[in-house]
């Protein structure tokens, strides 16, 4: 039996949107990390030769950024 | 992270030789990528038959032969200098894929460049037995494999071909090298190359991922290739008994079977290769009247070089694109050869054409 002092502990509105706006950026956060990592490794490799890619390298690895930009969104949302 | 690195390290199963997550492919291929698309365009070609060996070693110095040319032009002139700076810029061109892989890429990288090393073995039993000059043995090493070029200019400067062997006594090539005694150079040089690809085909053990699969069909496309430019050779010099054709041809081919082909009489020959994907590629050269291989070997290398491209785009994150820019690199550098050693013997321009490999 759960009483009500102990559920209003656990499920408390604020603190589970304040964890809900956590894992949105936590999670996608990681995300664009991953995708970023791919990206910007083969950017590094081919601005290696050819000095001239930095810019599209830059701007490709950035890309992924969208992911996080998201997340970012979603826990203003969350807490407006 | 100690922790982590020793529980990852440690455990028995994962080979941190072969384990792909250890691998940095995306930065390896597209590395890779960007060295491919500064090899010569095929426009330059023509522009290359034209000129001299003067003007030809002129336009490679501006090219990305720049410093191994810069580097040699103080010991050596002419086509000399080309060749030792091509032979430096391949060998250093390889030397930077296996520094700049690491984990499973490296270690396949490293399985295929074994060619140089069986190439370098090759060329200094032939050089001293046929008594060529050290400097003539030192032209053709390519330093791209395991040995190091000093290490072979060592081997190169003894004496005998005894003391070369005996050199390389702690080699895995030493137990077929042991059976060499200055006669059986043919047979020893057939049997460094089936070692070479069995080698190969153990590093690339049983493929399961989509990526190695790829890897070994490249692989076998080019025995493929060349079992057939060895079959036409065969045929066209009028050999076609099965046992002295079989020990010539390497085991491991992705279509053909060479037991089945060499003992057909020539035009039967022809008739069964129409069933294969090498077909198109040679129809138009492979006639009963046929009178040159040249133009017919070198559209079968232009086959697999243009196979291996396609292939490359099929997995484009995978050891696949290397390989296909090491193929292409070799290919130019071949070609670049063929131009200025063909110039210097006076070969007409024409003939020159027909034997480069242009994509």
């Amino acid at each position: 039996m759960v009483d009500g002092a102990t559920a209003g502990l656990f499920l408390d509105a604020a603190g589970m949107k304040a964890l809900g706006a956590a894992i949105a950026i936590a999670v996608t956060g990681y995300a664009s990390a991953i995708a970023e990592k791919d990206i910007g490794t083969a950017a590094i490799g081919a601005m290696a030769e050819n000095e001239g890619l930095f810019g599209k390298g830059l701007i490709l690895t950035v890309i992924p950024e969208t992911i996080v930009i998201f997340g970012l969104v979603v826990a203003l949302l969350i807490n407006a | 992270m100690r922790l982590l690195e020793r529980l990852w390290g440690k455990k028995p199963s994962r080979k941190s030789d072969k384990k792909k997550g250890t691998s940095n492919y995306p930065y390896a291929v597209t590395r890779v990528r960007a060295m491919k698309s500064k090899l010569l365009p095929k426009e330059s070609y023509p522009r290359l038959l034209n000129m001299g060996i003067d003007e030809i070693t002129r336009f490679i110095q501006e090219s990305e032969y720049k410093n191994d040319v810069d580097e040699l032009a103080m010991k050596y002139s002419g086509g000399d200098l080309a060749e030792h700076a091509l032979n430096r810029n391949l060998a250093l061109t390889y030397d930077k894929l296996e520094r700049i892989t690491l984990g499973e890429l490296n270690y396949l990288i490293v399985a295929y460049l074994k060619r140089y090393d069986v190439w370098n073995i090759k060329t200094l039993l032939r050089g001293k037995i046929y008594n060529a000059s050290v400097e003539d043995i030192l032209e053709s090493l390519i330093a791209a494999g395991e040995f190091t070029y000093t290490s072979m200019s060592e081997l190169a400067a003894k004496a005998t071909y005894q003391e070369i062997v005996e050199a390389l006594k702690y080699s895995e090539y030493y137990p077929l090298l042991q059976k060499f005694d200055g006669t059986n150079l043919a047979y020893i040089e057939n049997e460094l190359d089936k070692m070479y690809y069995t080698g190969l085909f153990e590093a690339i053990g049983n493929p399961r991922s989509k990526d190695r699969k790829l890897f070994a069909k490249v692989v076998r496309l080019e025995v493929d290739v060349k079992n057939l430019i060895n079959l036409f050779r065969l045929k066209k010099a009028g050999v076609d008994q099965l046992d002295d054709i079989m020990p010539l041809m390497i085991e491991g081919g992705l279509e053909l079977k060479p037991e089945k082909l060499a003992p057909l009489p020539y035009e039967e020959f022809v008739n069964e290769l129409q069933r294969t994907q090498y077909w198109d590629a040679i129809s138009g050269v492979a006639g009963p009247d046929i009178t040159s291989l040249i133009t017919l070997e070198s559209r079968l290398i232009r086959y697999y070089l243009e196979s291996s491209t396609i292939l490359s785009h099929v997995s484009p994150i995978s050891v696949v694109p290397i390989l296909d820019y090491i193929i292409h690199k070799n290919n130019e550098v071949t070609n670049l050869r063929i131009i200025f050693r063909g110039k210097e013997n006076g070969l007409s321009d024409e003939l020159i054409k027909d034997q480069l490999v242009v994509i």
